[in-house]
């Protein structure tokens, strides 16, 4: 069985720093592996205990982005391989699942799953996993928890929303898109992170992924942001004791 | 073709009633139907019912000029095999300028299918929706961990955006929908994917979305009987609790009762939060609410700043003097 997980780099939003001007300053603030596919690649990785597979961990990004694939590495996935090309850069959700998608016909033919993170902390669209589930047409479930079961042919997972248990059974190849995983948080051993450090880290251009320059980038990404702003939803607060608090209560009923 | 106008996906409650959500998004289409010429909204639903004309009725209501229906006996329920393909079907014969989605599980799953089959960009979870220069969606979201706010513009049509449940209010107008049925033929259509099983979480907690009063409780209520006291003065004063993220994370209260960007968004006529720092992802889901009440014993903490009204000192000895005073009240009155 092999399976793939795209893995993204996103600056820590628990720690954001700012510039004088109300800007993030993004080169003071941390830069993490996105929590929810760190939950991804737990996932596979008990997939691989359980049933034996060959494990793929995926990043499109800046060479910066190195640094979660040896996380990656020494947590135990079999190979990692970073898409960077300068022509990525300004990819909106469109043009990034054009890009993986564009990976996974070009590298990886005969894969089974794939997973992703359920969203990014620093986008949080939770678009990237279905959208490149659409263009290779095949189905994605969506805040997977737990997987049940897989075979050559189906896999059976276990998808829970705030109201609902559901459990599916999906035609392989399938995309799944894990929310906060049953599957705990590893740690990565010694042998892990010399491994990390030691292994050839594969990174494929936009040619090698036969795109065109037209497709990605900043040119391939419909949407654009016109404007950033920090907002200021602030009141006047006055402060007030317990009577006035009940007063408050009444005056809504 | 030219395109034109605005589709709605008309996302039904498993009672067969239209979603709130549904009628929110129909009211602020309203307010950019306004702005653009010629500009009919249309509701797509997709069932298999027998009576529609309810339905038709109650859309018309909040603002629908047309409603159009598909109707297979195998259209029951939602079927991501078949939905999202139907939904993308008929946006494609009317080809709108933009479509407009609830942000829910369905209506995600529908927005990314259509968006990526139209090769066309999709903004998630807006908190506002407007008309900029050449007719083009504004779209507003959170951005970074909801600590700055995007405006977004997309290049292509249709334009397509998510919203989330309670961020517009809803409003009845007079109005009279147009029913249109189409068929479409789903025959071909292979299903990957088959539901084995469904187990439904049952909740006896009020529903903070719809509820007046929302008592929410943090990280500063996790111990000795903080969630306790708030729970009890909760049920004397009919509110509805709900919680931050730490007090989901230490296990206080359910995930459908978390507040905040990765939470809901709700906006009571009152919201008391007690013991809550006030950080942006929560901001983010209670800012629409009437008046806010902040309870907490650090007066720089910044919930001050985004609340109408503060009390500052230690929640358990407030609660109590709060569950204190409202039973005397109560005796006096009897
Ligand atoms: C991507 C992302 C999404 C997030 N989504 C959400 C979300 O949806 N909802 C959410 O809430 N958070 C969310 N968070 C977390 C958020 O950033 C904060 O960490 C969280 O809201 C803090 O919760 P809190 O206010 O309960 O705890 P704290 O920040 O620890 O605040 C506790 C407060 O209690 C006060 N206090 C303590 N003891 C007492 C006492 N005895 N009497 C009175 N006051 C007392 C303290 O002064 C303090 O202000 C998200 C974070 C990220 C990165
Ligand atoms: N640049 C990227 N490289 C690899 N994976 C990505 C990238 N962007 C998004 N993803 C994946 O898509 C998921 C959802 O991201 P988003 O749609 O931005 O919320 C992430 O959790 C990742 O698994």
């Amino acid at each position: 069985m092999n399976i793939v997980v795209f893995i993204k780099q996103v600056p820590d939003t628990d720690d954001v720093k700012w510039t004088e001007n109300n800007n993030i300053d993004r080169t003071n603030t941390e830069s993490i592996l996105n929590p929810a596919d760190r939950q991804a690649l737990e996932t596979a990785l008990n997939l691989k205990q359980r049933y034996g597979a060959f494990v793929s961990a995926v990043s499109m990004g800046p060479y910066k982005s190195l640094e979660i694939l040896k996380e990656a590495i020494a947590l135990g996935v079999d190979d990692a391989l970073l898409l960077s090309d300068s022509k990525f850069i300004g990819s909106d959700t469109c043009a990034t699942s054009k890009v993986l998608a564009a990976c996974i016909k070009e590298k990886f033919l005969n894969t089974n799953l794939i997973l992703f993170g359920q969203s990014a902390l620093d986008g949080e669209t939770a678009q990237t996993g279905p959208s490149t589930a659409v263009r290779l047409s095949f189905p994605f479930i969506n805040n997977v928890c737990e997987i049940k079961e897989i075979n050559e042919n189906n896999i059976i997972v276990i998808s829970e929303n705030e109201s609902e248990k559901i459990t599916y059974k999906v035609k392989l190849p399938a995309v799944l898109c894990i929310n906060n995983s049953v599957y705990g948080y590893s740690i990565p051993k010694i042998e892990g992170y010399i491994r990390a450090h030691d292994y050839n880290y594969k990174i494929y251009n936009i040619s090698e992924l036969r795109l065109k320059e037209e497709e990605t980038g900043v040119k391939g990404s419909p949407t654009y942001v016109s404007k950033v702003y920090k907002h200021n939803e602030y009141r006047n607060c006055r402060f007030i004791n317990t009577d006035e608090l009940l007063n408050k209560i009444k005056e809504v009923y | 073709m030219e395109s034109d106008g605005i589709l709605i996906y008309g996302e039904l409650t498993s009672e067969y009633n239209v979603k709130t959500v549904v009628k929110q998004i129909l009211t602020k289409a309203c307010s950019l139907k306004e702005k653009l010429e010629n500009c009919s909204i249309k509701v797509c639903l997709i069932g298999n019912r027998r009576h529609y004309d309810e339905l038709i009725n109650e859309l018309g209501v909040y603002g629908a000029d047309e409603v159009i229906i598909t109707n297979d006996d195998r259209l029951e329920n939602y079927d991501k095999n078949y939905y999202p393909e139907i939904f993308y079907q008929i946006a494609q014969k009317y080809r709108p300028q933009i479509i407009l989605l609830g942000s829910t599980a369905q209506g995600k799953e529908i927005a990314a299918y259509c968006a990526s089959k139209f090769n066309t960009g999709l903004t998630a979870d807006c908190t506002n929706l407007d008309i900029a220069e050449n007719n083009r969606l504004l779209s507003t979201r959170p951005t970074f961990g909801g600590q700055l706010t995007a405006d977004i513009l997309c290049k292509t049509l249709p334009q397509m955006a998510t919203v989330q449940e309670n961020i517009f209010k809803d409003k009845r107008i007079e109005h009279n929908a147009f029913a249109r049925f189409e068929w479409i033929n789903i025959d071909e259509i292979e299903r990957k994917i088959e539901i084995t099983d469904i187990i439904k979480k049952i909740s006896e907690k009020k529903d903070i979305t719809t509820s007046d009063i929302v008592i929410s409780g943090g990280l500063g209520a996790c111990k000795d009987n903080g969630f306790e006291l708030i729970n009890k003065f909760a049920q004397k004063i009919n509110a509805a609790v709900s919680g931050s993220r730490e007090a989901f994370e230490k296990g206080y209260i359910t995930k459908a009762q978390q507040v905040g960007q990765t939470g809901k968004t709700i906006s009571p006529k009152l919201y008391i939060a007690v013991g809550i720092s006030g950080a942006n992802q929560h901001i983010a889901g209670i800012k629409n609410s009437g008046k806010i009440i902040a309870i907490n014993k650090d007066e720089n903490a910044p919930i001050f700043k985004y609340a109408d009204y503060g009390l500052k000192g230690d929640l358990f000895k407030i609660l109590d003097e709060l569950i204190r005073q409202y039973n005397t009240e109560k005796e006096e009155k009897q």
